[in-house]
């Protein structure tokens, strides 16, 4: 059964790309424009893994993230975080136990991948995830 | 001696003639008949003492003129007219008045000096005390006994009161935040040898709490001796709100700068990395990589514009510019978009000669910014119409473009045309910078002199107007 991964982000082109190469690399792949958008979805599915934006109408990605703690039926989704803000997350982030990795852009897919894999504990083999 | 004598010898001489002349008018009056009384005599000597008195006023007189002269041409030592007898005395009056005179001469001159020297100074006071008004640094200056010797502008608007109120007062009835005195005094304590104080103090002023950065020394005297202190209190809040600002454009400029370009850089690496798996998805992929390098190009474009703007380094190119002309190349323009959206695109073209003197490319640039978003922002199907109309009134020229698109609320309405500021709910409708309403309203305020502006309903659609001054020769034939 592959895992499933929810990415968030209001740049439809990110959530292209990102959703390529995940489903390139065997994982079921959702997307979300917005934080609530998210949590419509992941209430609905269940993600192993969600990937967010920070910067979001509505709802951001810090918020999303408090959100997913503070109920105990996400709580234990790990979150990477993809920033374009050029510095390291300050307070608001520090403190959220399900955010594992905060990536930069302009990312790397293949960082993203990587990143992707060690939160999942997963090898970087498609097919064996895909089995 | 021998003008005592002769002296006594013509006092005798003129009693004599006196005595003659009432013996003779006595004998006469006898003579004629006219009895003997001793009056005739006495007048007789009166009319003689007068005539004499007379004589010798007009004898003195001459004497004092010729003096006047001898006076003029060769002072005291040259007093060779009037009497012999009393040259002397005349010389040396003469010589007493001189000295007098040069002695009230030289006074007058030093009093005309110190006169000179008091406006000097005083000027020299005023020009200081100008110097320190103009200063937005607060600097307050007191005596080694904490009085108040002298204050700027600056420091009588933070302390609250006038200049001459606070002048002479105690350091410690003007000062009221503690930490400040304390430095002040300390200063003093250290005296002269000390280094200059240095620390930020939180100052309440007029309601707000403002940060200073104070600096107090000693000023010293020509014996070495603390003669003033002088406390300079640099107000740190302006400096902190710029840099502030500047770190918030450094990071949405970073923020818009690395969106494109975290697309371009993750489509670029999917090819290099054979992501794409058939040629429709890798021409998919090229054409994304190009539209966010357009993108990047259009935002860096921006940013390069409205800062050469602002620095007003920008070079502009006026001329004669007909706005109805120019409109309609816009819209020309940005026809098959709309078209390809199935928006209806018109023009109301008042039939008016709208000249107005400014820069073609610029302004051309506004117009299709405001089309371009009309287009993004207005539901397929919808209207967009342009219009070019002119106000004799306020002789300017007025362009409109209206739309019947989502509309913008009151709140996002007064930001709009703010940096990097984008309506949030409309950022999946379309892409965009958050700089081309920006460099709109700096392209018409900015470089010429008009107002723009925005009225809209949500969900109703948006009104983008702006209105330049019409060239002198337009606005006659208008008239």
């Amino acid at each position: 059964m592959p895992r499933r991964i929810l990415v968030v982000d209001d740049e439809s082109h990110i959530l292209h790309v990102l959703s390529v190469k995940l489903r390139n690399s065997g994982f079921c792949v959702d997307t979300a424009v917005d934080g609530e958008d998210a949590l419509h979805q992941i209430a609905a599915m269940a993600p192993d893994l969600v990937i967010t934006d920070l910067q979001m109408p509505y709802i951001n990605g810090v918020e999303l993230c408090q959100q997913l703690a503070e109920d105990p039926a996400t709580a234990d989704i790990p979150v990477i975080i993809l920033t374009a803000r050029g510095y390291a997350l300050g307070d608001e982030a520090s403190g959220l136990s399900n955010v594992r990795q905060v990536v930069s852009k302009p990312f790397s897919p293949r960082t993203v991948l990587e990143q992707v894999h060690r939160v999942l504990g997963t090898a970087g083999n498609s097919t064996e995830l895909a089995a | 001696m021998q003008t005592v004598i002769r002296s006594i010898l013509g006092g005798i001489a003129l009693c004599s003639v006196a005595l003659g002349v009432g013996f003779g008018t006595l004998w006469l009056a006898h003579a004629i008949d006219l009895g003997t009384s001793p009056w005739y005599a006495v007048t007789g000597i009166l009319a003689t003492v007068m005539g004499l008195i007379v004589f010798s006023a007009v004898t003195i007189g001459r004497a004092f003129e010729s003096l006047r002269k001898d006076l003029e041409e060769g002072g005291p030592g040259h007093i060779v007219s009037g009497p012999r007898w009393l040259r002397p005395v005349l010389r040396t009056l003469s010589e007493y008045q001189l000295r007098h005179r040069q002695a009230e001469s030289a006074w007058r001159t030093r009093q005309q000096d110190l006169e000179i020297r008091a406006h000097v100074a005083e000027s020299g006071r005023l020009q200081a005390q100008a110097v320190l008004d103009v200063m937005d640094e607060v600097v307050i200056v007191c005596s080694p006994l904490l009085e108040v010797v002298s204050v700027n502008a600056a420091a009588a608007r933070l302390i609250g009161r006038d200049i001459e109120s606070i002048t002479g007062q105690s350091v410690n009835d003007v000062v009221e935040d503690l930490s400040l005195r304390r430095i002040i005094t300390s200063t003093l304590e250290a005296g002269v040898g000390g280094e200059p104080r240095r620390a930020e103090v939180s100052i309440q002023s007029h309601g707000d709490e403002c940060s200073y950065e104070v600096v107090c020394a000693c000023a010293c005297d020509h014996r070495d001796r603390v003669s003033a202190l002088v406390t300079v209190l640099r107000d740190l809040t302006r400096e902190r709100e710029i840099s502030q600002m500047k770190s918030e454009f450094v990071s949405k400029a970073s923020h818009e700068l690395r969106t494109p370009l975290s697309s371009m850089r993750a489509y670029v690496e999917m090819l290099v990395d054979g992501e794409a798996q058939d040629e429709e998805t890798r021409q998919e992929f090229y054409g994304i990589i190009q539209a966010e390098t357009d993108r990047l190009a259009r935002l860096v474009d921006n940013m390069l514009n409205i800062s050469r703007i602002e620095a007003g380094i920008f070079e502009v190119e006026r001329d004669m510019v007909d706005v109805q002309q120019l409109v309609e190349r816009a819209v020309q323009t940005i026809e098959p978009q709309a078209r390809s959206r199935g928006q209806a695109l018109h023009t109301e073209i008042a039939p008016i000669g709208a000249i107005v003197e400014g820069d073609a490319d610029m302004l051309q640039q506004v117009v299709l910014n405001l089309l371009s978003n009309a287009v993004k922002y207005t539901p397929e199907g919808g209207r967009i119409t342009v219009s070019v109309d002119s106000d004799t009134l306020t002789r300017s020229v007025h362009v409109a473009v209206s739309d019947t698109g989502l509309g913008i609320s009151p709140r996002d309405a007064e930001q709009v045309f703010e940096k990097f500021y984008r309506v949030e709910n409309y950022k999946r409708v379309a892409k965009g910078t958050g700089l081309g309403l920006n460099l709109c309203r700096h392209i018409i305020e900015r470089v010429h002199r008009g107002q723009i502006g925005l009225e809209s309903t949500l969900g109703m659609g948006s009104r983008f107007w702006f209105s330049i001054p019409m060239s002198n020769e337009a606005a006659r034939v208008a008239a």
